[in-house]
């Protein structure tokens, strides 16, 4: 198709609420702009860039696109994103069993795993109590996530939920259903980062290392 | 902490201006509605990063501006100057820049440019109702310690996330099972962010009382015995227990009143239903004051904020007074207006010249406001 027209001038007229006068392009957009973090200004520079002649072929996008959603699963024991389930750190041998890691969502587990300290295994929650949007206990795998302490006869818990007001409440309901329990829970600390300034690290940060500082 | 200079452009009735300010005392004289309260709300608007009169960004463009832009050089204790710059858009785009750097984010404002505003609204400070005092130590508070802020933000979005569940339960949108284990979860989040504002507020108040009292004798001429109790509405024993006591027993305290907060479907207490109680000589303010009184302590209650940072921070705020010396008798309003010249810059917006005629510091510079433009007198 095409592409001379500048790109500006299309998003100009999606400022306006216009449509292309293609309506199989305006289908695309649309779609597009349904992902989270698009608007329908980026969605249609995208769409255009997978139309132009010299573009990678859009085919091996559809593709990659149906062949994920095809294999692609939450692994049944702890959640996380995998082809095989259970997935391969579930059935690993040499990943310590006794020792589980409590992570909001699937995407967490990654930085885990690329720094690679962290021997143990992982649950994975989904989301995070709020009830503004809707979210409850029963909304969450807690049943499962006791079953799994029962089960796997889990000695520590490391609750690495995000420094929110919805992360501590999430993790404050973990302590209560756990509590008077034989497992040792703990939570990730919050601080100062690794190499960071001290000079550059934002009040609220600064005042929570501050508060859980140790003896040295 | 002092203005230097300021410069604005397309904000609200105002023309553009390019203005320096005298360290002492800047008096904007016109009639209402010629625009010397926006003026004082374009000069304090990095304060808080937001209008002190409560407007939306967008009510702060100018009629046929496209925006709003306002440059304020400040001048800290250290001698360091400071510009505050910020543009505001139609259609709620917005810039802050401190020292040329980008501020994203209110919260990184908290405490920088201290200024404290006057308005006829202070006087509603000591009759009024709750919210009102709340207020006036959440922002005494946040101006002198930048954890407290952050305290009351999760504190604010805890209380916004359980009332939120009790409101859905209430309305019968969801069953009950469960329900007690979720609001114990929200209860103890809303106790971790509590503790610390109760403490906070609970050693503010009890430094503020000598403060007030001290400031109120200066300017009204006559001692009298001003009592500032912390209300919570919580009852808690020990109000600066450490923080685990006091998380401990705000916990339990909620956990008690869960079933009314249920049947009731909404939060039954927290530092959200705070008060301070005013005492002069005894009699209680908030409902036995005297018009007079309680403009006075309402004014004193401002000045003793001010005091207050000081004395943590070092730093002298700068005082802003919209139309308020109307309100005091002249005797008063001399007493008050030397009483804060000699250490403070100030800014008076006043409809009426008389009011500040008679008062002639030395480092005084005086404007005319009339339809927007700001003329220097002579």
């Amino acid at each position: 198709m095409d592409h001379s027209a500048p790109a500006t001038r299309h998003a100009a007229r999606a400022r306006e609420g216009g449509e292309f006068q293609s309506p199989s392009l305006e289908r695309l957009v649309r779609a597009l702009s349904r992902l989270p973090g698009l608007g329908r200004k980026s969605a249609t520079r995208i769409a255009l860039d997978l139309l132009r002649e010299d573009a990678a072929s859009p085919h091996e996008l559809a593709e990659s696109l149906a062949e994920a959603r095809a294999n692609v699963r939450h692994c049944g024991r702890c959640g996380a994103i995998t082809e095989a389930d259970p997935c391969a750190i579930c059935t690993s041998p040499s990943r310590e069993p006794h020792q589980l890691c409590v992570v909001a969502s699937p995407v967490d587990v990654l930085p885990f795993e690329k720094a690679g300290f962290y021997r143990g295994r992982y649950f994975v929650l989904g989301r995070l109590l709020s009830p503004l949007d809707g979210v409850r206990a029963e909304d969450l795998p807690f049943a499962r996530l006791a079953a799994r302490v029962e089960q796997d006869g889990i000695g520590e818990m490391i609750l690495a939920l995000d420094a929110s007001v919805e992360g501590e409440a999430t993790s404050l309901y973990i302590q209560r259903m756990f509590s008077g329990r034989d497992l040792r829970l703990s939570r990730l600390a919050t601080g100062i980062p690794v190499g960071g300034a001290l000079a550059y690290t934002d009040e609220a940060t600064l005042h929570r290392a501050f508060q859980f500082r140790r003896d040295f | 902490m002092r203005l230097i200079e300021a410069t604005l452009s397309g904000f609200r009735n105002l023309a553009e201006a390019r203005l320096s300010f005298s360290p002492g005392v800047n008096v904007f004289t016109g009639a209402n509605g010629q625009g010397k309260t926006n003026l004082l709300e374009a000069l304090n608007y990095p304060a808080l990063g937001r209008s002190f009169r409560g407007a939306r960004d967008e009510e702060l463009i100018g009629f046929g501006a496209d925006a709003a832009r306002v440059v304020v050089e400040a001048e800290t204790e250290g001698g360091t100057v400071e510009s505050y710059e910020y543009g505001l858009e139609r259609g709620g785009g917005r810039r802050l820049r401190v020292a040329g750097e980008p501020v994203p984010r209110k919260a990184d404002l908290v405490g920088r440019l201290a200024t404290v505003v006057y308005d006829p609204q202070t006087v509603t400070l000591v009759r009024g109702a709750p919210d009102g005092r709340r207020r006036y130590l959440d922002q005494g508070l946040c101006g002198l310690d930048h954890a407290y802020f952050v305290e009351l933000q999760a504190y604010n979005r805890a209380l916004k996330q359980k009332t939120s569940l009790l409101r859905d339960a209430a309305a019968g949108g969801r069953g009950r099972a469960g329900l007690r284990d979720d609001l114990r979860a929200w209860s103890d989040e809303m106790a971790l962010h509590a503790a610390p504002l109760i403490r906070d507020r609970a050693r503010y108040a009890r430094e503020l009382g000598p403060v007030a009292q001290d400031v109120l004798a200066g300017f009204t001429g006559r001692s009298a015995t001003l009592e500032i109790v912390y209300a919570p509405g919580l009852e808690i024993a020990e109000k600066e227990a450490p923080a685990a006591d006091l998380t401990r027993e705000i916990s339990s305290l909620l956990d008690y009143i869960g079933e009314a907060e249920i049947r009731r479907g909404r939060c039954l207490a927290g530092p959200h239903a705070d008060d301070l109680a005013l005492s002069l000589d005894g009699v209680d303010l908030r409902t036995f004051g005297s018009q007079g009184e309680t403009r006075s302590v309402a004014i004193a209650l401002k000045l003793a904020q001010g005091e207050l940072v000081f004395r943590r921070r070092r730093i002298r705020p700068i005082l802003f007074f919209d139309d308020i010396f109307s309100e005091l008798d002249q005797e008063r309003a001399r007493r008050l207006q030397e009483a804060t010249a000699q250490m403070h810059q100030v800014f008076i917006a006043t409809a009426r010249a008389d009011d500040v005629a008679g008062w002639r510091p030395r480092d005084a510079r005086r404007w005319a406001v009339e339809a927007g433009r700001i003329t220097e007198a002579p």
